[in-house]
């Protein structure tokens, strides 16, 4: 290195450290400036992700089909079995059929309770580089979304909206390590607040320890004051453990989102709450187990030559 | 000389990070999938001089923190980015066990994307950002290094080529 080179090198890595703990401090301290570098940057970038999206889509099916096999390999063992002749067919209108078969569910969760909502389609899955669980979506501002609004998934609870741009937004998951509800059991209206662990299971501690949770017990969204950032009664998902330590001061349990985050391609946002508090009507139907006739063979002896 | 690299690289990155935000984040893969922003910005660290890779560092840690799945406060990728880029380039530069050897940047790369996830969680932790279970960032820090052992030796040539193009296309002219 020539003479002053290592000294300029220093000075150089110096002044980028100091610029960046002033970054840093500027944004904790809540300056504007930043959040405008964030929201052009977004605005810049959505029509990227949404040629993105339709360009990906099959591909993105793709990929989730793979990481899902182990987990459904006898639906799909099933399937295969069933569907033969429609594979060709179903490859073709997959994407299509599932954005639609969403929407529908959603439709129904929403007009179920009486939200108001603005549909949008899932135009980029954020980066799990940072730890957190977000999704952009195709709408924004510009279709009547405000941060803080409830989101919704055909299943239930999709996330909140975190921020809002013209015709994009951004979604923090439920399953983002910073996402907090607080929610209720069903039936029982025990209340605690649930926290995202960034998979598809949430923690769930309960405000009074005097109560009893069990496995199975289904979890609605409390709601808000004015409905924001979450509206009432949305479903949230079902206790899968309870955690009964000895000293605990809360009781605790693991819950199970209804919501598959993975695969999730549409979602509504509620731009306006219901009128009012739905209560258990969303909790989802328990499967019904179809009755299985049994057939009965009785054997009657043919005549033998010797009669 | 250095204004001049600076000025023909930022392009590729910005390139680099608009397919990083537009295809690469498209998909939900398993195990916390991979920032080949970062990958790009450490392979070019690890074959630049420190200074150059400082700088490199922080303008690649200004675009991660500028993505939408930035958990943390604005800075923070800057910060880690700027010191990971300087660290590894100290390291490895002049040391042509790993500057002549594939094998040698790709262990470097996937190693120092290992401690720059370590790092943002210890400095997130500070900073009071959520990170989830322990289990989940276990899986998470594995998968991101598996992740980084699969795509490194793929991007390599390409990343290399880009780099020398810059680099040496004054000495060859």
């Amino acid at each position: 290195m020539r003479n002053g080179g290592e000294g300029r090198a220093r000075l150089l890595l110096v002044i980028l450290i100091v610029t960046s703990l002033f970054l840093i401090t500027l944004d904790l301290r809540g300056v504007k400036v930043i959040d405008g570098f964030k929201q052009g940057t977004q605005t810049v970038l959505s029509p990227f992700q949404r040629a993105g999206a339709v360009v990906f889509n099959p591909i993105k099916d793709f990929f989730s089909d793979v990481t899902q096999l182990g987990r459904t390999s006898n639906q799909i063992e099933k399937l295969e079995a069933e569907n033969a002749e429609l594979k060709l067919q179903l490859l073709n209108r997959k994407n299509a059929d599932g954005q639609l078969q969403q929407l529908e569910e959603i439709l129904d969760l929403a007009g179920t309770a009486g939200y108001k909502i603005v549909n949008a389609k899932v135009i980029s899955h954020g980066s799990s580089q940072s730890f957190s669980q977000t999704i952009t979506i195709d709408s924004g501002s510009n279709a009547g979304i405000k941060k803080n609004m409830t989101v919704l998934s055909q299943f239930g609870l999709a996330g909140v909206v975190k921020d809002v741009y013209p015709n994009s937004a951004l979604i923090q998951l439920a399953s983002d390590p910073a996402f907090k509800v607080g929610a209720r059991i069903a039936g029982s209206q025990q209340i605690g607040i649930l926290s995202g662990q960034g998979n598809r299971s949430a923690n769930l501690q309960l405000l009074d320890n005097s109560t009893t949770i069990n496995v199975g017990d289904v979890l609605l969204a409390r709601g808000s004051i004015a409905n924001r950032p979450f509206v009432p009664g949305v479903p949230l998902g079902y206790v899968s453990r309870v955690d009964n330590s000895a000293g605990a001061i809360a009781q605790t349990a693991t819950v199970r989102y209804y919501t598959n985050f993975s695969t999730i391609g549409v979602v509504a946002v509620v731009v306006s709450g219901p009128t009012s508090n739905p209560g258990d009507a969303l909790v989802p139907q328990k499967p019904r187990v179809a009755p299985i006739p049994t057939v009965t063979v009785t054997v009657t002896p043919s005549p033998t030559a010797s009669n | 000389m250095l204004t001049r690299q600076i000025s023909v690289a930022t392009p590729i990155f910005l390139l680099i990070f608009l397919i990083q935000e537009a295809v690469i984040s498209q998909f939900r893969l398993p195990g916390g999938g991979f920032s080949i922003l970062l990958i790009f910005a450490l392979i070019w660290a690890v074959l630049s001089q420190p200074e150059v890779a400082a700088v490199i560092g922080f303008a690649s840690g200004i675009l991660m923190d500028l993505s939408q799945s930035a958990a943390g406060p604005f800075g923070q990728w800057t910060l880690i980015m700027l010191l990971g880029g300087y660290a590894i380039s100290y390291i490895g530069y002049g040391d042509d066990n790993v500057h002549t050897n594939a094998i040698g940047i790709v262990f470097f790369i996937v190693v120092a994307n290992f401690f720059v996830e370590v790092a943002y969680l210890i400095t997130g932790a500070l900073l009071g950002v959520s990170t989830g279970s322990f289990s989940q960032i276990i899986i998470n820090l594995i998968g991101m290094s598996v992740w980084a052992l699969l795509v490194s030796p793929i991007m390599l040539p390409l990343f290399t080529r880009l780099h020398a193009l810059i680099f040496d296309s004054r000495s060859v002219i």
